[in-house]
């Protein structure tokens, strides 16, 4: 690494620092910030003199961090997507949405057109047909992109699938069973649509296999990277990984590389290992750690989803009346697990999506602390998104961190306002103004590949809350400013990961991350806040211009 | 795909965390006389005497009578795809159900695919919580959905109870479920006559009807359907559905017009699936074979056949 010190010019760079929240000049030295402030307090640092003005009509914000998103979405794009929302291929592709089934169709004959195998199967993903009105997608509908490939779509939420008539077909799931996974149509056979495990079963079997649960590549570790590049992303959660070896390896060996341009933190899925081996397995790792890979973490998941109706409330319930969600983990066992974990200093984030979840965690929690009580555990409650103020007061006392699923808010807050959590409570989901308010230490995240991969994106719901459908969810009560809502994506988030003392705001000693932005989000309105551009990033000193294909 | 053998009977072993499912599993692994292929939750709970080991290599178990235990770790439907694409024959397949999950999910697996068929669910329940577990705020729908469409419930722990409680232990299931098979487990009884009732012996098996078993199950009745000729897939789609819901379970070969291949129908508390037959018997005298199971008060067999009749070409 170069003994060389750089200093970068800037339009202006948003540091994050409220000790020095502006500046125009960084310098950085092996990787690292050296010092943040003017032209005349930096220019004698420069080897030889040189101001590097590359980043002159730039600004430059700490590099986003996202905290809860998955390597599934490097994984995702070789298949097609057909979501309804406009995304960035790992290559700064604007892929735009499908929002009506014809243009589904077209986009699938596309692909169909480009695979020269006539038997090999089309998978695609990234459908929901809560965002195209509740317009189911039928076998017929696939139909017309092929009679006789087999053809799959899986849902956003990686639960629900649907298939042409020539896969029902195969599988005998056409006429020959009725059984709760597969949803029958007008006619009384399978509409094409599977849900459930049975289902999902049979068919991966007759396709040939899950083109998803293959072993991780080199090339879907570069995707990620790529992907966080196009979105100003330096550091990035990898939130419930097995860690096979085949995947440990890879970790290793990609960020080793000079050039791997985002830092990673994988976390351990508790579900993969009884606590003991994941407590030995985890202490392994992290001595492996490097510079681009944070091993440390261990991941619970308490419930399911809101829109999937897996999530765990507390009364009165889903507002259509829908019968209560679904434990992953059983009650009684989560303050077991929490327990062995909080006594062996490690970590955890807990996914709990409803508010009967949020509240057995805390439970958990406070049972953790009361045996034996832990300074500074920063144990993050992820998505947490239907917790009301008493919540987060409980949160506040026991040092909890939140993890907010703010694009929830664009992708199914129409979903939220009308079927499960009605007006009152929606106008509250991922409640950051009442984090704000009681001082919580939180982030705001995408899940990607749930929602698209996009910090700017994920800050701009957090500001507007507001719908697909335009509706407003509680702007003036849980919104947030613009500049509470870059903390979220950037110190707020490395606070959750426990990084925050090397990311998240730019100033000496802390690695040279940056997000190099067209334009200043506190210059511009809040409503453009998703549409500033991302020249790229900086990773420890080395500028990366995102590609854009 | 390489030639077919028989499909695999499987059954399903659900209950609430610590009913003792671990225990009912570590005992059937030692003590069975088939060779079973139990898929668990937690591999380290099982706990076999060492000298039965005969390999263990990380996710899978095998003893020396022939069974193997596989750990599912993360991976339910990988780890038994995998165990159907090794090829391994086994007598049975014991699936273990999570402690939180619902075991009829896992069924639907061996109603839909062609190399299992669904021999039956079993839930452990402890008799010393059972009564507490169905009322509790938080696990009360979980506890009773697990009951829903299982076939025998196997009381756990009767030596913690009085006789009281496992009196109430009974109510509380009869109150979710008042038709189901209610069985207190204890230290000497044989464990695979479990497995091989809850699918009603080798008589309910899919690839036919034997004659003359005689059914030692009381409080449930038996009823066969013998035809000739074929049924219509559509109607036989809507008599299926008006079927009575004291018939539990209704199994066997049949033919369907305009299909040249026999099919075997698997209907199990109003679920149904229609598979091809891997195999045709070589006396094939009926062209249709169904045996059906149902609670002591199953309407008369000239009713039930009036219903599927009407199905016939």
């Amino acid at each position: 690494m170069s003994k060389e010190t750089a200093v970068f010019s800037a339009r202006r760079i948003i540091t994050m620092n409220p000790s020095r929240p502006f500046a125009t000049h960084v310098a950085v030295r092996e990787g690292r910030i050296v010092a943040v402030g003017s032209e005349a307090e930096l220019a004698n640092l420069a080897t030889a003199g040189r101001i590097d003005d590359q980043f002159k009509e730039k600004i430059l914000l700490p590099g986003f961090v996202e905290g809860h998103s998955h390597i599934m979405e490097g994984m995702m794009w070789s298949l097609p997507y057909v979501g309804a929302g406009d995304r960035r291929s790992p290559e700064g592709r604007l892929v735009e949405g499908v929002r009506d089934i014809d243009s589904i169709v077209v986009r699938l004959k596309q692909a169909e057109a480009e695979i020269k195998d006539p038997n090999a199967p089309l998978f695609a993903w990234g459908f929901d047909p809560l965002h195209i009105g509740g317009r189911l997608l039928l076998r017929q509908d696939l139909d017309r992109v092929s009679t006789t490939r087999p053809i799959m779509v899986i849902h956003a939420s990686f639960h629900i699938s649907n298939v042409n008539t020539l896969v029902l077909e195969q599988t005998d799931l056409l006429r020959g069973a009725n059984i709760s996974g597969v949803i029958l149509g007008k006619d009384g056979l399978a509409s094409g649509e599977l849900q459930g495990i049975a289902a999902r079963f049979r068919v991966f079997r007759a396709l040939g296999g899950n083109p998803l649960s293959g072993s991780l590549t080199p090339a879907d570790v570069a995707r990620y990277a790529a992907s966080a590049c196009v979105q100003g992303v330096t550091t990035i959660t990898d939130l419930h990984n097995d860690l096979v070896d085949n995947t440990i390896a890879l970790y290793k060996e990609a960020t080793r590389q000079p050039d791997f341009g985002v830092r990673l933190v994988p976390a351990l899925a508790s579900v993969s290992n009884p606590p003991e081996q994941a407590i030995a397995k985890v202490a392994a790792l992290r001595a492996s750690n490097n510079d681009k890979l944070h091993y440390g973490i261990v991941k619970l998941v308490v419930d399911g989803s809101i829109q999937g109706f897996t999530a765990r409330l507390r009364w009165p319930g889903y507002h259509n009346g829908a019968a209560n969600g679904l434990w992953y983990i059983a009650p009684e066992e989560l303050p077991r697990l929490v327990d062995i974990y909080h006594k062996a200093g490690i970590q955890l984030h807990i996914h709990t999506n409803g508010d009967e979840a949020t509240e057995l965690a805390l439970d958990a929690i406070e049972a953790a602390q009361t045996a034996m009580p832990r300074l500074d555990h920063r144990h993050t409650l992820q998505h947490c998104q239907m917790a009301d103020a008493a919540l987060f007061r409980r949160m506040k006392a026991l040092g909890v961190c939140a993890n907010l699923f703010a694009n929830h808010i664009y992708y199914w807050g129409d979903a939220h306002y009308e079927l499960t959590m009605g007006p009152e409570r929606a106008a509250r989901l991922d409640a950051t103004g009442t984090a704000q308010r009681i001082g919580v230490p939180f982030a705001i995240h995408s899940d990607a590949p749930v929602t698209p991969l996009g910090p700017l994106f994920t800050a701009w719901c957090a500001v507007n809350r507001t719908s697909s459908s335009g509706r407003n969810l509680g702007r003036e009560t849980e919104g947030l400013t613009v500049e509470q809502a870059l903390a979220a994506i950037t110190i707020g988030a490395a606070y959750t990961l426990k990084m925050d003392s090397m990311v998240g705001s730019i100033e000496c000693g802390k690695y040279a991350d940056f997000a190099v932005l067209e334009d200043d989000p506190l210059a511009i309105a809040p409503e453009k806040l998703k549409d500033i551009g991302v020249w790229g990033t900086v990773v420890g000193g080395q500028a990366k211009k995102a590609p854009r294909a | 795909m390489i030639a077919k053998a028989a499909p695999a009977p499987v059954t399903v072993i659900g209950g609430f965390l610590g009913a003792g499912k671990t225990t009912f599993l570590n005992r059937l692994l030692t003590e069975t006389t088939s060779r079973n292929a139990v898929l668990v939750n937690d591999f380290g709970e099982i706990n076999v005497d060492a000298s039965l080991i005969a390999r263990h290599d990380g996710a899978t178990m095998s003893l020396t009578n022939g069974c193997v235990c596989c750990s599912i770790g993360s991976g339910f439907l990988e780890t038994l795809g995998g165990l159907l694409d090794s090829g391994e024959r086994f007598d049975r397949i014991v699936i273990e159900a999570s402690g939180v999950g619902d075991p009829w999910r896992i069924a639907e697996i061996a109603l839909i695919e062609p190399g299992l068929q669904l021999d039956g669910v079993l839930v452990v329940a402890d008799a010393s919580r059972i009564e507490t577990l169905v009322e509790d705020r938080r696990v009360g729908e979980t506890v009773r959905n697990q009951f829903a469409k299982c076939d025998v419930v196997l009381l756990s722990k009767r030596d913690l109870v009085t006789a009281d409680t496992l009196n109430a232990a009974r109510n509380a299931i009869r109150s979710v479920r008042a038709d189901v098979r209610l069985e207190v487990l204890s230290r000497d009884m044989k464990l695979d006559q479990f497995l091989a009732t809850a699918g009603n012996k080798s008589a309910f098996r899919a690839d036919g009807v034997e004659n003359g078993v005689t059914d030692h199950e009381e409080g449930f009745r038996r009823w066969t359907y013998r035809r000739s000729g074929s049924f219509h897939r559509d109607r036989l789609a809507s008599a299926i559905g008006s079927l009575p819901s004291q018939l539990l379970r209704l199994k066997g070969a049949c033919q369907l017009d305009g299909e040249r291949r026999p099919l075997v129908l698997q209907m199990v508390y109003g679920d149904w699936s229609l598979s091809p037959a891997e195999r045709v018997r070589d006396n094939e005298f009926e062209s249709i074979a169904l045996v059906g199971v149902g609670t002591a008060d199953l309407p008369p067999d000239d009713v039930l056949e009036a219903i599927l009749d009407g199905a016939l070409m």
